[in-house]
């Protein structure tokens, strides 16, 4: 029963592209423009983890798998890569008066700038984080589902971050707050909305949310200077298909682009000639076709 | 030709901006002659440079028909650059599988030679422009970006995993020259005689200046053989190209048919209400700028005589980026200019990873610059470090567009006014 565990799978990588979507969504539609330096923002939280890690060791006991020591790393990504976008927007975005189009082509730069950085640093090569390889959980097996207490983890720890967000959007006066801007932020402003604090704080959740994601890829995968870069181009797709600017959209699509991308062996299986090296490739077209027929995405209001 | 006559006076005639560039390609010019001249820099070598600047040249005038004069912003300049090679290569080399297929069908070898290569690249290029536009071109700017993005990265997946026809990730070797089965051509560069370049007769002088233990040797002999001929056909070859691609651009630019471009850059929904078909305007300049590209991909499979999949990778389309917004959006000598820069970027990071570590021996004191870093990176971040200083300090690029988007005689008949400047008068940025 292959399916399971192409579910599961799908489950685990869409975990890690819903908490890339969402910053992405967010930013782009409260600082609008899109953030090519999204990607990049994920890396930095998946070697700021990794440094942590390092540094700090396992502290004792282990939950799931992960020792103690990988939770704290985990925060330090998700602060690092808060603060990094942060200092970004106030160095780079804040001043510049060029356009969305503009601010476009700078968060390339942005991404390149981040990119070098850590590749002077830690070189080109995939590494690793120091914890043990598990081996797949017993009493999942017999169902044909082989995945390891570290998946559960992934997925648990972003059904807290995204349970978090919801409850932080719905129930409190910063969440209302941004919400009222990504609707209108001309109106937000004059109903005496701070826009720029809601706009900061906008960066600080949306680039935390993309260190976690990095963090999970890099314990899913492996690590490397262009991770967030290749995985952009399928969390704009998710963006794209739930809607930009809709976080809940963002969820959404995240998770169809993460199950699509995981269930790509079925169309060999059914006798449909593409493999799984076309799955990024059917995410793509998937996207455009979106844009095609309804540009809004799923969520998105209709204009 | 009044740069002949009054040089003086044309280059105060120039803005600040002009003149630094003038200045700067004027000095690393020098910088080249000097090296070409004390051996340090081979003249072979120097024409491959020559060579793959113009095709990055190449590669941002047809960018900047989309991006400068449309506003199209098309990331998938690398996609159309590998259709370009491809096309030409899977037609042409030893090693192409579709070659083989082709020949195993009964297709006569004559046939299957580069400048056959060259048009079926260029209309595969075409469809596929056309086939890429029809989702594209009716998306609002930035998801335009993103989609096209998108597709390069489709047709690179394409490029890359179907092993039958393109050989997949192990490239294509076994590439001729672009002038095989030519009447003269084919046989020039074995055919030239072996010139020996000696400027000073019979030995070397060395230049080096007093206190600094450091002096410059010209006069080496310099051999041209047969590898420095065939890199000047190739030189000439793509001269040829850009220089054609310049002309044709240039030309229908100025034309009504150019004016409407340049009002859907910078008002879309004027153009529409002025009756204007835009989606089909944006599709010719979008189809012409990509077989500009395919052009360039063609001219680059006979230079370096090597593809692979890797030649696709969406780096390629932001160092053409670089050099469009360097050179500034909308100008086609900007985009040459912009184009040149990025090879010496490209070439440049590499010599210096090379070198590790330069020593200066300054009297008795030794000041050792270590440089021991990898090119990749430095590469990487000093085009990131270009594209975010231009968009902050000067986002209309090195040479904005000036007297070029309009006909001579209309900038003749602007009278010089007193207060104003004369180059604002005489139609400056409108953008």
């Amino acid at each position: 029963m292959p399916l399971l565990e192409y579910l599961a799978n799908g489950l685990i990588f869409s975990s890690i592209i819903v908490l890339g979507s969402i910053g992405l969504s967010l930013v782009y539609s409260i600082a609008d423009f899109a953030n090519f330096a999204h990607g990049d923002t994920m890396t930095i939280g998946a070697y700021t983890a990794l440094l942590t890690f390092g540094a700090i060791g396992s502290l004792g006991g282990a939950v799931l798998g992960l020792p103690f020591g990988f939770f704290v790393a985990l925060l330090a990504g998700i602060a690092v890569a808060a603060l990094v976008a942060v200092v970004t927007e106030r160095v780079v975005y804040k001043p510049m008066d060029v356009g969305s189009i503009g601010m476009l082509i700078t968060s390339i730069g942005i991404a390149f700038i981040y990119r070098a950085i850590l590749q002077l640093r830690f070189g080109a090569d995939f590494t690793r984080y120091d914890v043990q390889t598990l081996r797949p959980i017993e009493w999942l097996i017999p169902y044909g589902i082989r995945i390891t207490e570290h998946d559960v983890a992934i997925v648990l720890s972003a059904a807290i971050l995204v349970t978090g967000l919801h409850l932080l959007l719905q129930y409190t006066d910063l969440g209302r707050k941004m919400r009222a801007m990504a609707d209108n932020p001309e109106l937000a402003r004059v109903s005496g909305i701070r826009t720029d604090r809601v706009k900061l704080w906008t960066w600080v959740i949306g680039a935390g949310l993309a260190g976690a994601g990095g963090v999970f890829l890099g314990l899913y995968n492996q690590l490397s200077p262009r991770m967030g870069f290749s995985l952009l181009l399928l969390i704009f797709a998710a963006v794209i298909l739930g809607g930009i600017g809709s976080v809940y959209g963002a969820m959404l699509g995240g998770f169809l682009i993460g199950m699509i991308n995981q269930l790509m062996p079925i169309l060999t299986d059914y006798g449909i000639p593409i493999g799984i090296e076309y799955a990024n490739a059917v995410a793509f077209v998937i996207m455009v076709a979106v844009l095609l027929v309804r540009p809004n995405g799923i969520m998105g209001e209709a204009t | 030709m009044s740069w002949l006559t009054d040089p003086v006076g044309e280059f105060t005639d120039l803005t600040r901006a002009e003149q630094g560039v003038t200045l700067f390609v004027v000095a690393f010019a020098a910088f080249l002659f000097i090296g070409l001249l004390s051996g340090g820099l081979g003249p072979s070598y120097f024409l491959f440079l020559v060579g793959l600047a113009s095709m990055y040249a190449l590669l941002s005038l047809g960018l900047n028909s989309q991006w400068g004069f449309t506003g199209l912003i098309n990331f998938s300049v690398a996609a159309f650059f590998g259709i370009g090679a491809y096309g030409t290569v899977l037609l042409s080399a030893s090693s192409s599988p579709v070659r083989e297929a082709l020949l195993d069908a009964g297709v006569p070898g004559v046939l299957l030679n580069p400048v056959v290569g060259l048009v079926v690249a260029i209309v595969v290029a075409g469809l596929i422009a056309v086939a890429i536009g029809i989702p594209t071109l009716r998306l609002r700017a930035d998801y335009l970006a993103i989609a096209s993005l998108g597709l390069a990265e489709v047709i690179r997946l394409i490029v890359l995993n179907q092993q039958d026809w393109t050989n997949g990730s192990a490239g294509v070797r076994g590439i001729p020259s672009f002038f095989v089965g030519w009447p003269v051509l084919s046989d020039f560069p074995s055919a030239m005689p072996e010139v020996v370049v000696d400027l000073v007769p019979g030995g070397s002088v060395t230049l080096s200046p007093p206190l600094i233990d450091w002096g410059l040797t010209f006069g080496q002999d310099i051999v041209l053989g047969t590898p420095f001929w065939r890199a000047l056909l190739n030189v000439s070859l793509v001269l040829v190209f850009l220089g054609a691609s310049y002309g044709v651009l240039r030309r229908v630019h100025r034309s009504p048919w150019g004016r409407v471009l340049r009002t859907i850059r910078a008002d879309e929904d004027l153009a529409r209400a002025l009756g204007k078909d835009t989606y089909s305007f944006k599709m010719q300049s979008f189809v012409l700028g990509s077989l500009v590209m395919a052009l360039a991909g063609v001219f680059y499979a006979h230079l370096n005589l090597y593809v692979s999949p890797g030649d696709l990778d969406p780096i390629t389309t932001f160092y053409v980026w670089v050099a469009v917004i360097l050179g500034g959006s909308g100008s086609n000598r900007g985009a040459l200019f912009g184009g040149f820069v990025v090879v010496a970027i490209r070439e440049g990071t590499r010599f210096f990873s090379d070198l590790g570590s330069i020593i200066f021996d300054v009297g008795s004191t030794e000041v050792v610059i270590s440089l021991g870093i990898e090119g990749g990176p430095m590469r990487l971040l000093l085009i990131g470090v270009i594209i975010v200083v231009l968009m902050r300090f000067r986002p209309e690029g090195l040479l904005p567009p000036q007297r070029e988007l309009i006909w001579p005689g209309t900038v003749d008949e602007v009278p010089e006014g007193p207060d104003v400047g004369v180059r604002d008068a005489r139609g400056g940025t409108d953008e």
